[in-house]
């Protein structure tokens, strides 16, 4: 049984067609990568799979059952979000913030109990900062803060976690320790990740990493392409998405073995002319 | 009077036994004193409560219990009802009643594709709230400037100079219940803050969840609005120096808030009565006493993590 499906999924508003005919389904233990240009309607999607945009064709099933016949408190059992930049308003602390984490089994005039509190403190303790429990989350760097969004997800405990972008603006290092936090997550505790990334390198990490990957390139509204990254990722389809000229390269990296990257060479247009 | 003896006069009354004390006394003591610090208290704390709840649904530091126009509308009400009856009870319930029509206009104004962005309740507040206030100065001009004049630009500046127990009764209902709305639905208003998307991801109904939010700090705003006039500064400094002390957290914020304004009233009522030998109006004063506090708590505390 899937997780998550999403079946011939189409978006509109008004007028103006978002996507049409998508269909994904998610397993226990995958990373699936969502990559296409900008304005490829990835975020429409993914609001749709957390219920708060609505299909116009179509249908997302959680366990079985459309999510249309779960409570908002229902879905956020199942399905937990990261956000691609968080606007910091309150100086909160990084606890406070983890906590939030537990909103959906709390009830509207109730407040966390120890027991929330010790789940959240499994979650921060699981991105590797407990230590920054009281610290003010404004005050953290990028990295830093993406991971206590992580931590937040996490202490919702759900089968399944979005991530939209969780990488961007973010340094090489942070990128790393963000894509080594979920690697280690997938493959500690069976959990899935939908993410949407403008790096297809992404889905390759995860791969090189043993992690069950799969890709969706998505291209004028649909998903050209949908599988595992070596069969999707090929130069030509990149160049079908973006209009670019770019190289696969594989690499022999001890103790890893095999690792494949891509190299994007140069647009198309530039390409060809030549120098 | 010393504390004893005015602890003596409320005793005596709450258990009615009789004392050795004059009448003058006491009736100084319960009848004008102590129903004006209670009054203080309920509009200290209603304002300082719902100014708390409205930064952080609003996810704006900047925003005070008057951003959805209930001030500026209730100014409105209460002008009115001094050029047409002049009459205390119906000051009250115009401002009540305008100071709700004010919030709801700008509820629907900010209402777009049935649902309801903060940054479009934000700018129909803004909006009703200049209206009002146009209407306030529309009302002034017509007003007759030797009796109703002085009056409007007396309630306008806040006073709790009127306060007895039937004040209380009538204008402390809609204020004890905003409160305690916003007392128990304190936690969520942490994940309100987050944004919409936020925290319907965290798998809470925020239309429902606001509407409460509104609602509540509303009621309290209204109600503190009616007997008191427009006392500023309270609901958009005090949740601030709440901040300083015990963090964003809005499950201490909003009590200390509460607690904070509610002292805060008082002593600065007290004050206005004192200094000088007529009553300086609350509305000047707050600010006066208030922004040094303010600024001596920011250096102490160097902010708190902004």
């Amino acid at each position: 049984m899937y997780l998550l499906e999403v079946i011939d999924a189409g978006f509109s508003y008004k007028n103006a067609k978002i996507f049409e005919h998508l269909s994904i389904s998610i397993g226990p233990g995958e990373v699936h990568c969502i990559i296409g240009p900008n304005g490829c309607g990835k975020t429409t999607l993914l609001d749709c799979i957390l219920g708060v945009l609505k299909l116009n064709s179509g249908e997302i099933k959680l366990k079985d059952k459309s999510i249309n016949q779960y409570r908002i408190w229902e879905i956020a059992n199942h399905i937990a979000y990261v956000p691609q930049s968080h606007a910091k308003t309150f100086p909160y602390t990084v606890m406070d913030i983890v906590l939030m984490g537990r909103a959906s089994h709390t009830g509207i005039f109730a407040s966390p109990t120890q027991e929330d509190r010790v789940i959240a403190e499994r979650a921060l303790a699981m991105v590797g900062l407990s230590s920054y429990r009281e610290r003010p989350y404004t005050q953290l760097s990028g990295g830093e803060g993406q991971l206590v969004m992580i931590a937040r997800a996490l202490a919702q405990k759900t089968p399944v976690i979005i991530m939209d972008e969780p990488t961007a603006h973010l340094d090489f290092k942070h990128e790393l320790i963000v894509l080594e936090t979920i690697v280690q997550l997938v493959r500690d505790t069976g959990l899935s990740v939908v993410m949407a990334t403008h790096f297809p390198n992404h889905a390759f990490y995860f791969a090189n990493n043993g992690i069950n990957t799969q890709v969706a390139l998505m291209s004028n509204r649909r998903f050209i392409a949908n599988g595992h990254p070596d069969g999707i990722l090929t130069e030509k389809n990149l160049q079908a998405v973006y209009n670019i000229y770019a190289k696969v390269v594989t690499q022999h990296i001890s103790p890893m073995g095999e690792i494949k990257q891509i190299i994007p060479v140069g647009t198309l247009n530039n390409h060809l002319k030549g120098r | 009077m010393s504390i004893d003896v005015v602890t003596q006069i409320v005793w005596s009354k709450l258990t009615s036994s009789a004392t050795g004390i004059p009448e003058i006394s006491q009736t100084v003591v319960w009848d004008i004193r102590l129903p004006r610090a209670i009054l203080g208290a309920l509009v200290g704390g209603s304002l300082a409560v719902s100014g708390a709840a409205f930064q952080g649904l609003f996810r704006n530091p900047l925003v005070n219990s008057g951003i959805l126009g209930v001030s500026s509308g209730a100014g409105f009400g209460a002008a009115l009802a001094i050029i047409l009856f002049n009459q205390t009870s119906f000051i009250y319930l115009f401002a009540f009643c305008f100071g709700g029509l004010a919030v709801l206009l700008s509820y629907f104004i900010g209402r777009v594709y049935n649902t309801t962005p903060t940054v479009m309740l934000v700018l129909g507040g803004v909006i009703v709230s200049s209206i009002f206030s146009s209407l306030i100065s529309f009302l002034k001009y017509v007003a007759d400037p030797y009796n109703q004049l002085p009056t409007i630009v007396f309630w306008l500046m806040g006073s709790l100079a009127t306060a007895r127990f039937h004040d209380i009764a009538i204008a402390g209902i809609p204020m004890v219940v905003g409160m305690a709305g916003l007392v128990a639905i304190r936690w969520r208003i942490n994940v309100l803050s987050m944004g919409d998307k936020e925290a319907h991801a965290l798998g809470i109904n925020t239309a429902l969840s606001k509407g409460i939010v509104i609602c509540c700090a509303t009621l309290a705003t209204a109600g503190a609005v009616c007997v008191s006039g427009i006392i500023g500064w309270i609901g958009l400094v005090i949740p601030h120096i709440g901040r300083m002390l015990v963090g964003n957290d809005n499950k201490k914020l909003i009590p200390v808030s509460m607690a904070l304004g509610g002292c805060f009233l008082i002593i600065v009522d007290n004050l206005g009565r004192v200094i000088t030998g007529s009553e300086i109006p609350l509305g000047i004063l707050t600010a006066l006493v208030g922004g040094p506090f303010f600024v001596y708590l920011l250096k102490k505390t160097k902010g708190g993590g902004w």
